[in-house]
């Protein structure tokens, strides 16, 4: 609860500093600067929780779990991670930097209550606020006119998927009579079901599927992408996805587990139909920042297993894949905005003019591609384990594993492009040993999680 | 059949009729004009219900301010005139069968669904004091939340609507 007055006071104080300050580059550190003391507030929320009692918070509107205040904490810190990175270009985006970080931190906001929401209505306000705030930041690039039109293409399909999304949680409230999703559990039972709440749940799950862009609801995520300013497509494709993913799970884990025989089919074909499409599609994409776009559907693909698994383990999984996933598509995003040309081609050569960026970028695309000893590799293996765990939909994990082997063919190409092919890459401005530093730092950190996964699970 | 059933089918009629005319007719002025008339019937039902609080901000804010605003963009970018654009066979034909399973699925859990009847002039709920009650002690926490979320639109409205440096660059990657 600190961490949500704490983020939304901050957002309101970067409003408020950008009337009197217009120099970018201050707003940006105190924008740093505030990202870090978040951080701070969100662990001192986190160990002022005892392990074992969740908080129920006004008149169970919220329930903070353990997991889902570590969870917070993480997502904090890649925020802050990523301000640290990206602050220099979102400087770049237009006039309005106070506002683009104001937009951040009410994100966050959104975040903290979609990781422990207990009941649907702040399940609908916080998709709200994740979501809004998006949709300006797509479209913040004035001048940019694939901007604008990735900011009405978002926000119209989001306003649909929102409608979708009410008239499910209507529909459940006429089965269920109660809003909250705990209470939920003991009115929905396979053996006297009202058909309602199938119809809810169907509608629910598109929805939500919609926010997290699983095929065939994934139309608007190439365009938005691909539209939207980089440092702001870096934000919305890591933070953003990975707390809808986890408001999917812990619906679906918390209220939904006992009719998990209902549901489990539907979004086993939509999670079969995301890796087929995310991964082939990405095969022939020519601009890398479309690649990752794709890519990023296929990631999806992979965090709907911890969905379809509803055991302990799918938490664990979660939790891995959102950071080791978010790191290394930071790391990848920080390196693509300083190239001009987004193409393949615009990667010819990096490795002669700058080593260490085309390091990075190699250990960055290993770990999207689930190679051992890197952070991506621990988080595909952990989400897998929770499907086997449950023991029902092998073929999927086989077909999934199939799929990783496809991504590897479209990661490696940028690979071949830096070290094997000849070319100059044009760089927007030098990089400076500030830049190394940080990339350094996030590549140590995707290594970390590679060979020490427990980090992020012992606490939970 | 009382003065209440009579009035509810009446209401009923109406909400639907006008419901379907909002998608069936071509002009898009008369598709407002349609929906604002769904509004006042969904209003009805509402003081059928013994919600009068609802039913006047329903008024006020759909039927008077966002459908008002609907009307003047339409007319003002000149819309009115019937510049539907005509869809594909293949989709026509995937939108109805989508469309199709999806009204059959609603139906399904329609027909099976086990309604309950509430009192229906009795119940209080609706009124105004109830409604500021609730809204401040259970509810308090969405109510004062969804501030922020008006407050990030607001700034939406001010970065988007704000003039910036008019100096039109060309889309930096080319569609392949």
């Amino acid at each position: 609860m600190k961490a949500i007055i704490a983020t939304t006071i901050f957002g309101i104080i970067m409003m408020f500093t950008g009337i009197w300050v217009s120099n970018k580059k201050t707003l940006a550190t105190l924008a740093v600067l505030l990202f870090a003391i978040l951080t701070g507030v969100s662990i001192w929320d986190l160990v002022t929780t005892p392990a074992n009692a969740p908080q129920l918070l006004f008149s169970n509107m919220l329930r903070m779990e353990h997991y889902s205040l570590w969870f917070n904490t993480l997502m904090t810190a890649v925020t802050f991670l990523y301000a640290l990175l990206m602050g220099k270009e979102i400087q770049k985006v237009g006039a309005h930097v106070a506002e683009y970080f104001a937009l951040i931190f009410f994100i966050l906001c959104g975040a903290y209550i979609l990781s422990s929401y207990n009941n649907m209505l702040m399940l609908f306000i916080g998709i709200e606020i994740l979501s809004i705030p998006q949709y300006i930041l797509a479209g913040s690039d004035k001048r940019n006119l694939k901007s604008s039109e990735a900011s009405l293409k978002y926000f119209l399909m989001g306003a649909f998927s929102t409608g979708i999304l009410l008239m499910g949680i209507t529909l459940l409230y006429g089965a269920a009579r109660t809003f909250n999703i705990m209470e939920m559990v003991s009115v929905l039972h396979s053996d006297s079901l009202d058909p309602l709440a199938l119809a809810g749940i169907l509608f629910i799950m598109i929805a939500l599927s919609f926010k997290v862009s699983a095929a065939p609801m994934h139309m608007w995520t190439p365009d938005v992408y691909d539209g939207s300013p980089t440092p702001f497509t870096a934000f919305m494709a890591t933070v953003v996805k990975a707390v809808a993913f986890f408001a999917f799970l812990r619906l679906f884990q918390v209220s939904f587990n006992s009719l998990s025989s209902h549901w489990t089919i539907v979004l086993a074909v939509i999670t079969a139909a995301t890796l087929l499409v995310g991964n082939v599609t990405a095969v022939f994409q020519q601009s890398v920042k479309r690649m990752l776009a794709y890519s990023s559907i296929a990631q999806a693909g992979f965090m709907l297993f911890a969905v379809l698994a509803v055991n302990m383990w799918a938490w664990q999984g979660i939790i891995i894949y959102a950071v080791a996933y978010s790191v290394a598509t930071i790391g990848i995003f920080s390196v693509l905005v300083k190239l001009k040309d987004y193409t393949y081609d615009g990667f010819n050569g990096l490795a002669q003019k700058e080593p260490l960026l085309a390091f990075v970028t190699t250990i960055f695309l290993f770990s999207l591609a689930g190679i051992p000893l890197t952070g991506g590799f621990m988080a595909k293996y952990y989400v897998l384990l929770a499907v086997v765990q449950q023991g029902q939909l092998m073929w999927l994990v086989i077909f999934a594993l199939l799929m990783a082997a496809i991504s590897v063919y479209y990661y490696f190409r940028v690979i071949i492009a830096m070290y094997f092919k000849p070319g100059n890459p044009e760089l927007n401005n030098p990089v400076t040993p500030g830049d190394k530093l940080m990339l350094i730092i996030t590549c140590i950190i995707v290594i970390l999680l590679g060979i020490f996964p427990q980090l992020l699970i012992n606490n939970i | 059949m009382d003065i209440y059933d009579i009035l509810f089918w009446v209401l009923s009629a109406i909400a639907v009729s006008c419901a379907l005319g909002v998608i069936l007719s071509r002009n898009p002025v008369n598709s407002v004009m349609f929906l604002i008339l769904t509004f006042f019937a969904i209003s009805g039902h509402y003081i059928l219900m013994n919600a009068q609080f609802l039913a006047i901000v329903n008024v006020i804010v759909y039927a008077g301010a966002i459908m008002v605003l609907f009307l003047f963009v339409i007319m003002l970018m000149n819309l009115n005139a019937d510049v539907e654009p005509q869809k594909g066979q293949l989709v026509q034909l995937a939108g109805v069968i989508s469309g199709g399973v999806l009204f059959l699925v609603v139906l399904a859990g329609i027909k099976s669904a086990r309604p309950v009847t509430i009192d229906k002039a009795a119940s209080d709920i609706g009124l105004i004091t109830n409604l500021g009650k609730v809204l401040f002690t259970k509810y308090v926490l969405p109510f004062e939340i969804s501030s922020v979320l008006f407050l990030s639109a607001m700034i939406g409205a001010i970065v988007i609507g704000k003039k910036e440096d008019a100096k039109p660059i060309a889309p930096r990657d080319e569609e392949l």
